[in-house]
């Protein structure tokens, strides 16, 4: 049957007043999304003009109903950075415009085709029954980080929490202490905001840091640091399929809850150090843009880069920034983070 | 991808030789391309064309700062001696370095008058 006869269900959400509509012909590609959005589920939207993402299964790329104009041009290809930091890193990609429209092909995952401008996008995944529900969020995650680009939503590759209303942000690619640091806090009564991908956005005076509460990913030798992980049930701390790393919802085990929004106060960039202690290295904002930068930006249309690096600035100078030097002390991080956070008014 | 402007360096291969004659000529201007912001004396620039990011130092950040299209290389290469305590020829060649590396990575536009 071609894809457009393919008979679809239709699926609302709202992200912090953008409303998001999601329509699929299968229902493999129900569930992934719904677990990623499922703080942001509504039975209505009221706005007549959501933004729409529509997926599709195809079992060939020929099925895919394509037109390219002549102008389409290459922007980047590669195995890396199509999306940050997810475990789906190493999935080769080639990144086109067309007009107003970006491609994204993920060769034997499928093609992606979004209209920022026009806040649409349509995926045709190639034999979505043989992926896993990882890799369909990712896809659509993707395709939904670059629809809210255009909304003046932008996502950061950090881990987020705030306390007392200020927020903490801890950038960072994988292996970097980004997840155990944390933990480390949460157990101490931070909200938790996300695990990976928070959303930031202007709100005029300041910048605020918005929840996007996932699925909390952690491995094996994470676990090994806290006691409740360790001694959490299978059925709270689960194994998932084609994934190395185990996954709980952080309110099954921590009680503090899940913030919304709030002012983010302190930005963290963590590196593991073969040390007892952990210490602060205070560094300078030009330092922490550029370090905050390849977390967050990619440069596919030129005036939401623009903005978004314009909002990445207004971020770094509202906060104060420092290089976590991590050490084996993991557990008492609280009693080196908190005493900043109450410094700040 | 990030690149540094940390340093002028003497290594760095010229685009164009400058005499003085075109020094006292030559206007400089930041690409419309660019997008840029000074913090703590530093300046992050990002390249919305090829989406690569540069950090400059406080010389260059004063460099940079000048380069509004009615400054020519003579006019900058004073305000840094103004600015800091360095030798006119020292200025000049630090100033040619950067602005060859600038104009390399397509980061400035030149224009005589």
């Amino acid at each position: 049957m071609p894809v457009a006869d393919q008979p679809k269900t239709e699926y609302l959400f709202s992200l912090y007043g953008t409303p998001v509509r999601y329509t699929t012909s299968s229902s493999l590609l129900t569930a992934p999304v719904e677990e990623l959005l499922r703080h942001f589920r509504r039975d209505a939207i009221e706005e007549t003009t959501p933004l729409t993402v529509q997926f599709y299964t195809v079992q060939d790329r020929s099925e895919i109903p394509l037109a390219l104009s002549p102008s389409v041009r290459h922007l980047v290809s590669g195995t890396d950075v199509a999306a940050e930091g997810r475990p789906e890193d190493d999935l080769p990609y080639v990144v086109s415009q067309d007009g107003g429209r970006l491609l994204i092909d993920f060769t034997d995952a499928g093609l992606f085709v979004i209209d920022g401008a026009n806040g649409r996008a349509e995926g045709y995944l190639l034999k979505p029954e043989r992926m896993s529900d990882n890799l369909i969020e990712y896809l659509f995650h993707l395709t939904l980080i670059e629809l809210l680009r255009h909304q003046r939503l932008y996502t950061i590759h950090a881990t987020a929490l705030e306390w007392q209303g200020r927020g903490v942000l801890i950038p960072g690619n994988s292996g970097r202490g980004k997840t155990t640091s944390f933990i480390s806090l949460l157990r101490a009564g931070y909200r938790y905001l996300s695990d990976d991908h928070p959303l930031i956005r202007d709100a005029g005076g300041h910048i605020e840091l918005l929840s996007f509460p996932i699925k909390i990913n952690v491995t094996d030798e994470t676990i090994a640091f806290f006691p409740e992980l360790r001694n959490a049930p299978e059925q709270v701390l689960q194994r998932q399929p084609g994934f190395h790393k185990r996954g709980f919802y952080a309110e099954e085990i921590y009680p503090t809850g899940i913030g919304t929004c709030c002012k983010p106060a302190l930005v963290l960039f963590p590196q593991v150090v073969d040390a007892p202690k952990s210490h602060l290295e205070r560094i300078s904002k030009s330092r922490a843009l550029e370090l905050v930068l390849p977390q967050a930006l990619l440069v596919y249309d030129q005036e939401v880069a623009r903005r978004e690096f314009q909002v990445l600035t207004k971020l770094v100078q509202q906060v104060d920034c420092y290089r976590l030097h991590f050490g084996r002390d993991i557990l008492d991080l609280p009693k080196l983070v908190t005493p900043l956070l109450e410094q700040v008014c | 991808m990030s690149r540094s402007l940390h340093q002028a360096t003497s290594d760095a291969v010229p685009v164009w030789t400058i005499d003085q004659t075109v020094c006292d000529r030559t206007v400089l201007r930041s690409s419309p391309d660019v997008q840029g912001t000074s913090m703590d004396g530093e300046t992050v620039l990002l390249d919305l064309s090829s989406g690569r990011y540069y950090t400059l130092n406080r010389v260059g950040s004063v460099i940079w700062e000048q380069c509004t299209g009615d400054k020519t290389i003579s006019d900058i290469q004073a305000v840094l001696c103004d600015r800091f305590d360095v030798a006119p020829e020292r200025a000049l060649d630090d100033l040619v370095t950067l602005v060859n590396e600038l104009t390399q990575e397509g980061l400035l536009q030149q224009e005589r008058r």
